[in-house]
């Protein structure tokens, strides 16, 4: 069977070097491929980065050969395990790239240049059970709440800060009657957990300090921290719009974008089509539970690059990296795909005003990634996949309770996470 | 005059391409999954056979399990709403259309009926959000958002696509039913109703038990229509999950999670299986037993 599976990326991988014979013969530029999931990057690649890196590395060349979003991750453990793949290859964040770490995909990056350019918490998605870093940073992206200016204005509203503040700004848009208040709907189950739980949570768990108890089993779902998180995230209930349990991602874009709703919990990646519309939005971050609080901001990384160990072009792949890790990459890559933000530690220009304003939340707030994608989703059931469904039995469903979420959310957690086990 | 050996030959010259092509793009990869369901593929360490172990996750391990009777107990509903729904409409239809009522407009009729079968689900999954979307469409109850009504709705619009495949094959059938026999029994008085249920209809059994047959592997092997309504992990709380998504789940993974290869080819065995199974014993004991008339 091994053979059967390896010989197809062997023929591939053939046919890609004799139609690049030329290259071959006159010792032309090294063709290194770099797979992704962002198909809908192709033009941001082809178009800004790779000739902006070709320009200064003429003895490369990148080809950029993204796979669909849906098959990336089977593509990509197929055809590594096979022998092939491309000779950089895009990272999911945490437990699977973790997985793929422990499989021997990648090569380690520790004594690269570029990576001094990094903190040790951006490099968290990608590194190994050994601490060592596997991928490079790309980018990450934040959850917020974009609102319509307009609407604000003419209601009278004021920027919600603390919990109690954002229900009164709904409770007034409804009154008024004329809006809804949040375009929000629970079709898309990734999104309650990703745009909603994991985006106001962290400032009643406190950020890094309940994820990380998670992980190592000092806290339990259904600590009171965590109850009251997914009881505050229940609270937006009477302000979604009529059918919301039908409503899907696309319609609740477009809620908003039409005007007809007055906030929209979104991630940043969503900037260009909130504004397609040209309304006047602006962005703010969590309210936090009580005046005074600490803010929290999720914060995930998004993608990293790392390079394949059976590549044959590791020199060429590492000098892209290295430049891939300096700011003429991050500035070019976060302005061609607003939304998306550097992870290296120096100061990045966004020309998307949105973008800088998203950006701006960051100050003064602490970061945090995904609650359930570091270790709790690496078992059956996934704590990511378990709270996707949850939530959406909470929004669907009249009699379910925060507590009975947080229960059964424990209860599958508990069922195979070893320090949950005690 | 040929030998019979010449002829055989022969025979497999011309069969030959049509083999090659057969065995390689569907009983190779078929045979390939059916082997991998039995391994552990690990880029480390390389594949170690693991024989039943992936089968053993499926039926006992309690999530994976429950997901799978889950679906599994949802494909079989989604089967017997066609089966109730599409099939019979179809005959309907079918009787319809070669009962001489509709004189001159019957070609029309046939046409606009089998319209839908000619969508694509993408489009037919995206106009029928559109309708029943209760923000923008006509009916204000979240039918694809409630447990109890998701997955029959799914199958009536999957029914309303594909009522007009059922329709053409009975159609077909019936206009071959020869005419000197309807006509003799109208002669001997049998009336619209009993001429199709006493002579037309036992003449196109066989068909019909094809078209339910073939409605059984069609739902069985069912994904596209839930995937564009309710992608991978069809909600809400899995409600319209059925073994086409559950296997596509489980294949290719997701943003954060893995893909499990073996798994997935253990599941799609299992699918294979089922459909198999069950239309052998279908063709094996009824089939079989359907009368041909020949007349």
């Amino acid at each position: 069977m091994r053979s059967i599976r390896a010989s197809i990326p062997l023929a591939m991988t053939v046919s890609v070097m004799f139609s690049s014979g030329v290259g071959i013969a006159y010792a032309d530029p090294v063709t290194i491929t770099l797979n992704s999931w962002r198909t809908e990057d192709i033009a941001v690649w082809q178009d800004t980065i790779l000739p902006a890196f070709e320009a200064k590395h003429p003895d490369i060349k990148v080809e950029f050969a993204p796979i669909n979003t849906n098959e990336y991750n089977a593509a990509i453990q197929s055809q590594v395990e096979g022998g092939a793949g491309g000779d950089l290859i895009t990272c999911r964040p945490f437990d699977v790239n973790r997985e793929w770490i422990k499989r021997g995909y990648f090569e380690s990056l520790e004594g690269l240049p570029g990576l001094a350019n990094f903190d040790k918490t951006s490099r968290a998605a990608w590194s190994g059970a050994d601490d060592k870093t596997y991928c490079l940073p790309v980018a990450a992206v934040l959850a917020g709440f974009y609102y319509n200016a307009d609407i604000f204005k003419e209601l009278g509203l004021k920027v919600p800060t603390t919990s109690a503040e954002f229900i009164d700004v709904l409770k007034a848009i409804k009154k008024d009657g004329r809006y809804t208040p949040l375009a929000y709907g629970a079709a898309e189950s990734w999104q309650l957990a990703y745009n909603g739980l994991y985006s106001i949570g962290p400032a009643y768990w406190k950020g890094e300090e309940g994820r990380l108890g998670l992980i190592d089993g000092k806290k339990k779902l259904t600590d009171p921290e965590f109850v009251d998180a997914i009881a505050a995230f229940a609270a937006w209930k009477p302000f979604l719009p009529a059918g919301q349990e039908s409503l899907n991602y696309a319609d609740m874009t477009q809620l908003f974008t039409l005007g007809k709703a007055a906030i929209l919990p979104d991630g940043s990646w969503d900037i260009n089509q909130a504004t397609s519309t040209g309304l006047n939005v602006g962005v703010f971050g969590p309210p936090v539970p009580k005046a005074g609080d600490q803010r929290y901001l999720q914060e995930m990384p998004d993608m990293g690059i790392g390079i394949n160990a059976k590549s044959t072009h590791k020199e060429a792949a590492k000098t892209f990296l290295d430049w891939v890790a300096g700011p003429e990459f991050q500035e070019l890559y976060v302005n061609a795909a607003p939304g998306f933000f550097a992870m290296g530690n120096k100061p990045v220009a966004y020309k998307n005003k949105l973008a800088q304003d998203f950006a701006d939340l960051k100050k003064g707030a602490q970061l945090t990634p995904r609650l359930a994608l570091d270790r709790l989703s690496a078992g059956t059931p996934p704590l990511d996949d378990e709270t996707w469904r949850l939530l959406q039995v909470m929004y669907t469903k009249l009699d379910v309770t925060p507590q009975q979420v947080a229960t059964e959310l424990q209860t599958g957690l508990a069922s195979w996470y070893g320090p949950q086990k005690k | 005059m040929i030998s019979p050996a010449a002829a055989y030959r022969n025979l497999l010259l011309f069969v030959l391409p049509a083999l090659a092509v057969y065995l390689v793009f569907a009983v190779l990869p078929l045979a390939t999954s059916i082997v991998m369901s039995f391994f552990q593929t690990n880029g480390a360490s390389g594949d170690t056979f693991v024989g039943l172990a992936n089968y053993e996750r499926l039926f006992t391990h309690p999530t994976i399990s429950a997901r799978f009777w889950n679906a599994l107990l949802n494909n079989m509903q989604y089967f017997a709403i066609h089966l109730i729904v599409e099939v019979p409409m179809g005959l309907l239809l079918a009787a319809l259309l070669t009962s001489g009522k509709l004189a001159r407009s019957e070609g029309i009729y046939r046409t606009l009926l089998f319209i839908p079968a000619t969508l694509s689900v993408v489009i037919v999954g995206f106009v029928w959000r559109l309708i029943i979307n209760p923000l923008w469409g006509l009916v204000g109850f979240p039918l694809l958002g409630t447990e109890s009504t998701a997955l029959t709705t799914i199958s009536l619009m999957s029914v309303w696509q594909y009522f007009g495949i059922p329709m053409v094959f009975l159609y077909s059938a019936l206009l071959a039913v020869p005419n000197e026999l309807v006509e003799a029994a109208n002669i001997d008085g049998a009336g619209g109703w009993t001429t199709f249920w006493k002579i037309k209809f036992p003449l196109i059994a066989p068909q019909f038990g094809l078209i339910a047959i073939l409605t059984y592997i069609w739902t069985f092997n069912g994904f596209d229509l839930v995937f564009a309504l309710n992608g991978s992990a069809p909600g809400p709380n899995y409600s319209t999950d059925i073994l086409g998504t559950y296997f596509y789940r489980t294949f290719f993974g997701s943003s954060g999670q893995l893909a499990d290869l073996d798994l997935g080819a253990a599941v799609a065995t299992v699918i294979f299986t089922t459909v198999l199974v069950v239309t052998a014993v279908y063709f094996w004991l009824v089939q079989r037993r359907l009368k041909s008339y020949s007349v």
